[in-house]
């Protein structure tokens, strides 16, 4: 019985990994949440070559273009996810020193979260290291390709990203057990002090290098300083080639990284987390800080414990751009009902609240020019709900990326029948 | 925005001004007028009016009304029966993380003498975050072993445990032993086999001390109603078990746990509640045909990857076109008041919105015993119940009153106290 189900999951996964082959598309009659310019009802997206041609209620389908019917349905630009931990190959964190910005995260295509990312109606993902380092590593920028081989699941023109993280996490590293890791720093007065100094190391660093450059100007035989990898992508970070992702959650922490960046003159691009970014938020929106936030999970930590739901209103509020991420295989499902809880805590308008898990992310990954709202020129990323995506009603329909369906609802039911049927008649009384 | 915050922060101070008493809330008698009132047992009323007096629902309807009562105008807005999460460690557990603050498991692995009513801590910031969505009870349960203890049905406010508990012996909570570490494919198929042996050996062995408990539990309940006043504390607080009186809330998951926990109600003649039930599906007609309910396991929690994606989210809408009884659970103490929206991702994947709302109300008041007190608004019953803008299962509703057992609860909680502190802050766009 197992055999058998278990070839069924990989019929499932063989079946779902061969989207529809590169055709332009046009979905029709539908409800669309454009994000740019308001809700057009009656509405049809027009997708040519895997970008948006056309928008509007009165846009002519040319012939040959394959029709998706949508009506009473909803479209929406597909969701974005700021902060996630799928697709990626072995551990997240590289535990040995608390400042590893030089470690690249390998992106692996087998990971079943993305198909299941897709269900939920979303087309890219931040894949991040986890929170054990004080700087922990550059992420990477997938759209969700299932089916496709790794290579091609990164986000083109995506920002390069790193990982800083603060608080408890990174100082929890050590324990006073006595076979553990003993790691600097172990508290939050070390943590900015960590950032101090390699921050100062690769300042030197970089002025070695330019003197270099300029000798090597004059003196054909000038030798070079020793290359080295980790105060190179230091030095990338302080000129703003590499953006920063910072893990946080306490208002201290959050002012103490801004107030480090500044000095060493660059910017926190975002916060992760950042529970309590509404304790500083004209803080955040004066040195240009975005933030990418939980909707409303607190109480977890102690560093949870002033996490409260209205942090997103608050921030948006006072001019931070903020989005809703999941950091789990299982929220990033459901992102579209973690949104609406930024109307129910602090009225956020709807817009406001679709805004965070689309138009928003993509400005946190550098991708606002290419996706994250439904407007000509854009790739098409887009999502099909069978209501608005905030009513309890609303399941996703199907999932586009590069204007070709990824996940079908109504494929996965045919699946789901077939798997059943199996499931029964296998079921016989040698397994029991 | 913030200046509509603002004068919305106003707004709330003044009405909430009338009931300045603190936690758990203003007494008396109250007339909510003017709403429509899903009643739970079938009825929609429009226009209707609610009287509460003594802490309980006095009358229902359109003319009903009292001399000298605190007149709340609902006109336009919705009321519905308090929700029930129906399992969590609420009033267990507080910040995560730190063991001291989550005291929920007994040494060893029979403890059914264990109560965890006794141990409700009743001014959890995570109690006033929950009532505040209307959540006005919940099944506050223990974990660990194989009989954790004695899950208590509780409401979400009162001025000390006896007073917030509906069913102090609500449930017993058996954790149905499993046989880890041999499912196939991912997680799974590990192990060498003189592990495996060992692990199936220790199954073998927990089942077979699970049964020898409730062996051991009847012979002496029908000792001691024979007269024996030999007293043993386990076995004695096993007797409401044994006589039907409460039932046992069993943690299966898989299809051959849920079959076996079944079994274990036909055999020891206690009444079984599935808990979790991930699986459940898969033996739908059993349970439907052996009327066993089911406390769903969190809906927010991904399936097995061999299943389907949906698996989780499609089970309630499975279960009740089988004819099974279930109850929504968030499994957690911080976010148990979003145990509407566990329910709003069944409706968005088959489950009809009034079984749903029956399942966040007057279903688990039945599988508890409570059906003649809560889960329903109806003369007699205590007064939970809350007022909201709309539909409750939709995360946009705005919930504005909130009674429980008759008292009109304060709507402010550590949440709302730190967003108007930093709302006021000067500065900002």
């Amino acid at each position: 019985m197992r055999t058998v189900r278990s070839s069924c999951a990989l019929l499932t996964a063989l079946l779902i990994a061969a989207p529809a082959a590169a055709q332009d598309v046009a979905i029709r009659n539908a409800t669309v949440l454009t994000i740019a310019n308001g809700t057009l009802e009656n509405a049809t997206v027009l997708i040519r070559d895997g970008k948006i041609a056309a928008v509007g209620t009165d846009v002519t389908v040319p012939q040959g273009v394959q029709v998706i019917d949508g009506t009473g349905k909803y479209v929406m630009p597909g969701i974005i996810d700021a902060h996630s931990h799928m697709a990626i190959e072995g551990g997240i964190n590289e535990g040995s020193e608390s400042v590893t910005p030089e470690v690249i995260l390998p992106v692996r295509d087998d990971d079943l979260t993305i198909y299941r990312a897709l269900a939920g109606g979303v087309t890219s993902a931040l894949l991040l290291h986890g929170s054990a380092n004080t700087i922990g590593g550059q992420g990477a920028v997938i759209k969700m390709r299932w089916g496709k081989p790794a290579d091609s699941l990164y986000f083109e023109g995506a920002h390069r990203i790193v990982k800083f993280a603060l608080g408890e996490n990174v100082t929890r590293a050590s324990s006073n057990a006595p076979d553990s890791l003993r790691r600097f720093p172990k508290s939050r007065m070390g943590v900015e002090q960590t950032l101090r100094w390699w921050f100062s190391q690769a300042q030197e660093y970089d002025r070695e290098w330019a003197e270099y450059r300029e000798r090597a100007r004059r003196d054909r035989n000038a030798i070079p300083p020793r290359r080295d990898l980790r105060l190179e992508a230091l030095a990338d970070i302080m000129r703003g080639d590499i953006k920063v992702h910072a893990h946080s959650y306490r208002g201290d922490e959050i002012l103490m990284l801004m107030r480090v960046a500044e000095d060493f003159g660059f910017r926190i691009h975002t916060f992760q987390h950042v529970l309590e970014g509404y304790k500083v938020a004209d803080e955040l929106a004066k040195h240009g800080a975005m933030a990418s936030t939980f909707a409303d999970n607190w109480g977890y930590k102690v560093e949870a414990q002033d996490a409260i739901p209205h942090n997103m209103a608050l921030m948006s509020s006072r001019g931070v751009v903020v989005s809703v991420n999941s950091d789990s295989g299982e929220r990033v499902r459901r992102l579209y009902q973690e949104a609406a809880i930024g109307m129910k805590y602090g009225g956020m308008s709807e817009t406001e609240a679709l805004k965070m898990i689309t138009l928003n992310p993509a400005k946190q990954l550098g991708v606002d020019h290419l996706v994250g709202t439904i407007e000509v020129g854009k790739q098409a990323d887009i999502a099909i709900f069978s209501a608005h995506p905030f009513a309890p009603e609303a399941h996703v329909e199907m999932t586009l990326v590069d204007g070709k369906v990824y996940f079908d609802r109504s494929q996965a039911m045919t699946l789901r029948k077939l798997i059943e049927q199996r499931n029964i008649t296998t079921t016989t009384e040698d397994d029991r | 925005m913030r200046a509509a915050a603002i004068v919305m922060a106003a707004l709330v101070a003044a009405t909430s001004g009338a009931s300045a008493q603190a936690f758990p809330g203003q007494e008396g008698t109250f007339v909510i007028r003017g709403a429509t009132v899903w009643t739970g047992t079938g009825q929609t009323l429009e226009n209707a009016n609610i009287v509460i007096r003594d802490g309980r629902i006095e009358a229902v309807g359109p003319n009903a009304t009292a001399q000298g009562a605190t007149e709340i105008d609902a006109r336009g807005k919705f009321v519905y029966p308090g929700l029930i999460d129906a399992y969590t460690p609420l009033g267990l557990a507080e910040i995560g993380g730190i063991a001291t603050m989550n005291l929920r498991s007994e040494l060893g692995e029979f403890n059914p003498h264990m109560r965890a009513v006794v141990a409700v801590n009743v001014d959890s910031d995570m109690m006033a975050i929950t009532r505040a969505n209307g959540v006005t009870s919940v099944i506050t349960a223990p974990s660990g072993g194989v009989i954790s203890g004695q899950a208590a049905l509780l409401n979400t406010a009162g001025w000390t445990w006896e007073d917030m508990a509906v069913r102090p012996t609500a449930a017993y909570i058996i954790n149905y032993p499993r046989e880890a570490g041999f499912g196939f494919g991912f997680g799974g198929g590990g192990g060498n086999p003189a592990a495996q042996r060992a692990a199936r050996e220790r199954f073998r062995e927990q089942v077979q001390e699970l049964e020898t408990v409730l062996r051991t539990a009847k012979a002496y309940d029908q000792q001691r109603t024979a007269g024996s006043e030999e007293i043993d504390l386990m076995y004695e607080a096993l007797r409401p078990l044994m006589q039907g009186r409460a039932p046992a809330l069993v943690s299966a998951d898989t299809e051959d746990q849920i079959r076996a926990a079944v079994e274990l109600g036909r055999e020891y003649g206690i009444r079984v509640i599935i808990n979790g039930g991930d699986e459940a599906w898969k033996v739908r007609d059993l349970l439907a045909q052996n009327d066993v309910p089911v406390v769903l396991g969190s809906i927010q929690s991904n399936p097995p990857q061999d299943a389907p994606y949906d698996a989780i989210f499609a089970q309630p809408g499975v279960l009740y076109e089988a004819g099974v009884k279930f109850a929504f659970s968030t499994g957690g103490a911080a976010n148990a008041r979003h145990v509407p929206f566990h329910a709003a991702l069944a409706v968005g994947f088959g489950l009809p919105k009034e079984a749903a709302l029956r399942a966040l109300t007057i279903w688990p008041a039945e599988m508890f015993g409570a059906a003649d007190q809560i889960g329903t608004i109806e003369p007699g019953k205590l007064a939970n119940l809350f007022v909201t803008s709309g539909d409750p299962l939709d995360i946009r509703s705005q919930v504005s009153e909130v009674f429980i057992k008759g008292r009109r609860v304060p709507m402010d909680d550590r949440h709302t106290r730190l967003y108007e502190k930093y709302n006021a802050r000067p500065g900002g766009s």
